[in-house]
């Protein structure tokens, strides 16, 4: 049964549970599924129920935020100081960033508990998770199914309640399509809506951090709890959003002009497009002006994105060379053969193709390069 | 548009990646679809692309920028707990000559 995170706040407010109860019931119900889903790829137990017996001090102290003592996951590329984070990938094995991402600070500042990092496809580079070093997840709806990917474990946790609420990230569809195959929210937020400080980068110009829950409005309560300019991320914006996300889903559309894309119709299944239809049905009646709109260059997004995130990537994933942290070749005989054999054993096919599609992109036309 | 092995060969070497020849072969097949996939992006878009505009673009003026003041870092022993075999240099096996 999966819990809103409103309705685990009101009971930690009427003391009908404590959050290190609470707590221990998560971590109760991952040690009894993980190890059949793979979701999580890094336990922080100890570090959870730190965090939760100082939430019930908040708690009993009366000024808590709602996020206070609820559990939740964090996707394996978000940086948390001292604790794994390896992006699923062998080049990072045993990593421990000595910083925290951003979001990470500003969750904690709310009294967030950490129960663990979540199985993703290597370096976010996949769409069912199957990258990952340790293997895919399975999704909790039917675990003949995949996940969906990159944020696939971040995805499950949530789906299977071993989480209140997850943070993922999105570079072509790696909140939405995991979120949508294993039927949870998922919202990937504005480019730079969200500090991305700390999410180990694939595609800097379309990465975003965005939060996988159980409903819409607990969507919005993380994304209010996790939005806002940076001065560590130069792409952040502070925007006057006028109310918090939470807040403004109580508004009735009246009035309001809605935007129907026709591209998004195209070869679409036909049970999800009836689904469709009868939201937007629904949000006619409830008086928004609903729009048949063209978006022409839709058809042009996915190689676009393609040769985008590919190019960041060859140049992003550069960095990693066995020298300052990560896996390192056992023998070599040059410092160039050490980097070259690093690399070529430290990284999955999916990401070396990736590497080279990159650095064809950015190197065509200078051949002598 | 296709791509020859070597061609492929010179893209390792740049990326600082090495294949075997099997990789090379399965590599070099793929890679063609690939680029024959990004290669759709020049098929004309009907109406044009005029009202495509970057949007996120934000000028950083001089004013902006801070002062250049020592600011608080990272302890030095922190950043070098993730370094394999760090005694107080970076250690690699000796290279043969």
């Amino acid at each position: 049964m999966r819990t809103k995170i409103s309705e685990l706040a009101k009971r930690l407010r009427n003391r009908e549970i404590s959050a290190v109860e609470l707590t221990k019931a998560y971590i109760g119900a991952i040690e009894k599924l993980n190890p059949t889903l793979n979701a999580y790829v890094h336990l922080t137990f100890d570090t959870a129920l730190n965090a939760a017996e100082q939430a019930d001090q908040r708690l009993k102290e009366g000024d808590a935020p709602l996020l206070c003592g609820i559990p939740m996951a964090l996707k394996d590329n978000i940086c948390t100081d001292g604790l794994n984070t390896t992006c699923c990938s062998k080049i990072l094995k045993g990593f421990k960033p000595y910083y925290d991402a951003t979001v990470w600070e500003k969750l904690k500042a709310h009294g967030a508990v950490l129960l663990g990092k979540t199985n993703m496809d290597e370096f976010a580079m996949g769409s069912t998770s199957e990258t990952s070093c340790y293997g895919a997840p399975l999704n909790p709806r039917n675990t003949n199914y995949v996940t969906g990917g990159s944020s696939g474990g971040s995805a499950a946790v949530v789906c299977a309640n071993l989480a209140a609420y997850s943070l993922g990230s999105d570079t072509g569809g790696s909140i939405r399509q995991p979120a949508s195959f294993c039927g949870v929210v998922g919202f990937k937020p504005t480019y730079g809506a969200v500090s991305r400080y700390g999410l180990i980068a694939y595609g800097s110009s379309l990465d975003q951090i965005g939060p996988l829950t159980t409903s819409v409005k607990d969507a919005a309560i993380v994304f209010d709890a996790i939005k806002g300019g940076d001065k560590l991320d130069q792409t952040s914006v502070d925007y006057d959003y006028g109310s918090s996300l939470a807040e403004s889903l109580d508004r009735d559309v009246k009035g309001m002009r809605i935007g129907v894309a026709e591209e998004f119709f195209d070869g679409i299944n036909p049970e999800i497009k009836s689904k469709i239809e009868e939201a937007i049905k629904l949000i006619e009646r409830n008086g928004a002006v609903i729009e048949s709109i063209r978006l022409p260059a839709l058809k042009s997004a996915l190689p676009v994105y393609y040769i985008i995130a590919c190019a960041e990537a060859s140049s992003n994933l550069g960095r990693y060379d066995g020298i300052r942290y990560g896996y390192r070749t056992s023998s070599y005989a040059s410092i160039e053969e050490m980097i070259v054999k690093t690399r070529s054993e430290g990284f999955g096919d999916e990401v070396k193709r990736r590497i080279i599609l990159g650095t064809y992109v950015l190197s065509s036309g200078y051949y002598d390069a | 548009m296709s791509i020859s092995k070597t061609e492929i060969e010179k893209l390792a070497k740049l990326a600082k990646l090495s294949f075997s020849d099997e990789e090379l072969e399965r590599f070099t097949a793929e890679f063609d679809e690939i680029i024959a996939f990004a290669d759709t992006i020049n098929q004309s878009i009907e109406g044009g692309t005029e009202e495509i505009r970057n949007v996120g673009a934000r000028m950083v003026s001089f004013d902006d920028l801070r002062a250049d003041e020592v600011m608080p870092s990272l302890p030095n022993e922190k950043i070098l707990s993730n370094v394999e075999g760090y005694n107080g240099f970076f250690s690699v096996e000796r290279s043969k000559k």
